[in-house]
């Protein structure tokens, strides 16, 4: 990809990140949050706190669109939590305050076998994912020509984590692999109807947390139970999906690049240079800022030197590893472009 | 478009005033300025911030002996310029610890110590230096007196005396009697705030499915 050519015309922020989802020349590298870029202080700043912003269409739309608004970002990511869709699934849900993150109570799981996995007939129309469907709407028609609004959309591996309990879900895969593939084969029928629901409200990308990660899953675990799931999401889902695992994912990367997904959004446990080269522009990179060490406890300057170690490997598109701590400082967050800006006008200027 | 402004860089936040609405404070450094100055702020923009903002600053004058710069009385700056910005996190948490309208008054350079049964007494010896002194005598006294000694010294960013353990030196030569009585409550356990911060730092941090304890 040409990151920064001067060849390639002046882009909107939507424009840069759907031809860096395509491994395509951009203007520059577009600053791309597959995650949760909201903070407290953002919050304020548009009286959209948490948690009513993940329960309200417009507090969530209007809290995301600061990704842009504010922060510069090329992208506005409205599903801040990991728990919309658990919690239309029947989950109960602890929802904590504005300062901290709604949880799924996994120690009261829903489901047992697979026998008890069904998807309710309310998915789609449950407050937690209408309230995402009819923020993606709000953000498209607000915001639909300048950046990349992306929906989100939780894998299988995930979901059984929320549904069945962590533990559970774990020692199942070890002791009976048909059983879980059998899970699998039934959950993935939110995460695709989720999905496809973000299509229609008009997310141009979506991504996909799938959490078997690197602490507790192997490579060969994603390869056995998921690789084919999600060739089968880059298939079904018809815009570019962004797979989301935390964790070092190096040992599964050659699988990930294989299953036809636009992007992969990795953590900064991974380095930028070995990740791209397994890759080999199969699949665009997205990340992998430091979140605790980099952005939360740190200052711009070791934000820029983060941004530039990324940008100088070849990572398609900058931004937070994951979901940034909700305490993080504006001018870390601010850094981000304008650490991009200045290292595609050297570039250019070097060219 | 934007409505954030570049304040300098934050160096301490309440996400949650328990006193106003819930909403996040923030103490900004200036930067380009060459002693200290700081910045009480808030995004929020509800009714009412103002008056809660300028109450913070108010009380992080009287309870640290900061000063409000001449007509800007949300930026602060401690007496002589001193560079103290560890004190100044201090400061302003504790003074966001109280209700608007409360009434705020110094504290005193004496303390009861439950852990040596005693009273602790920070003298006041001029030109900044403070000495830590117990009522009780002996060496543990004299141990628990520098341990006192360190944990201002740790709340501040300021330095011991060498050779006087239970010897504090506020630089700049500059006495701070209000803050230094601030921080002596917090010295005697300095454990305690130390957990107290790791628990707002872990706060807000979103962790995997796998990694949550719930």
């Amino acid at each position: 990809m040409d990151s920064g050519s001067r060849s390639v015309p002046s882009m909107s922020g939507r424009e840069r990140v759907m031809a860096a989802l395509r491994r395509e020349p951009v203007d520059r590298t577009p600053v791309c949050s597959p995650t949760s870029v909201a903070t407290v202080e953002l919050m304020d700043l548009v009286d959209a706190p948490f948690p009513e912003a993940n329960q309200q269409p417009e507090l969530m739309a209007r809290l995301a669109a600061t990704a842009y608004t504010e922060l510069g970002f090329d992208t506005i990511m409205p599903v801040f939590t990991i728990i919309q869709d658990s919690s239309a699934l029947g989950c109960k849900i602890q929802w904590e305050q504005k300062d901290n993150w709604p949880t799924v109570k996994m120690r009261e799981p829903i489901w047992e076998t697979p026998d008890d996995i069904r998807i309710p007939p309310d998915f789609l129309t449950h407050r937690d994912t209408r309230c995402v469907l009819d923020a993606i709407t709000i953000l498209k028609k607000e915001y639909g020509d300048e950046v990349a609004v992306i929906g989100k959309t939780m894998g299988p591996w995930s979901l059984g984590y929320h549904c069945m309990g962590v533990e559970p879900f774990l020692l199942m895969s070890l002791d009976d692999p048909g059983k879980t593939k059998l899970c699998l084969d039934r959950m993935k029928e939110a995460t695709i109807q989720f999905g496809i629901a973000q299509v229609e409200a008009g997310a141009d990308a979506i991504t996909l947390p799938d959490h078997a990660t690197g602490d507790l899953v192997s490579g060969e675990y994603y390869r056995r139970y998921l690789r084919e799931l999600h060739i089968e999401f880059a298939e079904k889902i018809r815009i570019p999906i962004i797979l989301h695992i935390c964790g070092k994912t190096v040992d599964r990367m050659e699988y990930i690049a294989q299953t036809g997904m636009a992007a992969f959004h990795f953590d900064s446990k991974n380095e930028p240079r070995e990740s791209v080269d397994i890759m080999k522009d199969r699949i665009s990179l997205v990340g992998n800022i430091n979140n605790p060490e980099t952005l939360f406890s740190k200052g711009p300057e070791e934000v820029r030197q983060e941004v530039v170690k990324n940008l100088d490997a070849g990572v398609h598109m900058v931004g937070p590893e994951c979901a940034i701590p909700l305490q993080t400082s504006i001018e870390n967050l601010k850094e981000i472009p304008v650490a991009v800006r200045d290292w595609s006008r050297e570039q250019a200027a070097g060219n | 478009m934007g409505l954030t402004v570049d304040l300098g860089r934050r160096i301490e936040l309440v996400p949650m005033d328990p006193h106003f609405q819930d909403i996040s404070i923030g103490l900004y450094r200036r930067e380009g300025v060459a002693a200290l100055e700081v910045l009480v702020h808030s995004y929020s923009r509800r009714p009412g911030t103002r008056e809660r903002l300028e109450f913070i600053a108010e009380t992080m004058t009287v309870l640290g002996g900061m000063e409000a710069l001449p007509g800007e009385p949300l930026v602060l700056r401690f007496p002589a310029g001193s560079d103290l910005p560890v004190a100044a996190r201090r400061v302003f948490l504790e003074a966001c610890k109280r209700p608007t309208g409360e009434e705020v008054v110094p504290r005193p350079l004496t303390i009861f110590d439950k852990k040596s049964q005693s009273q602790v007494q920070v003298a006041s010896l001029g030109e900044g230096l403070y000495e830590v002194t117990l009522e009780a005598e002996g060496e543990r006294a004299a141990r628990r007196s520098a341990h006192i000694a360190g944990g201002i010294v740790k709340l501040s960013g300021a330095g011991l005396v060498e050779g006087h353990p239970a010897r504090v030196a506020l630089p700049n030569r500059q006495s701070i009697d209000p803050l230094v009585g601030l921080l002596l409550v917090r010295a005697l356990n300095v454990r305690a705030i130390v957990r107290e911060q790791e628990a707002a730092a872990s706060r807000g941090v979103l962790s995997a499915p796998s990694a949550q304890n719930n």
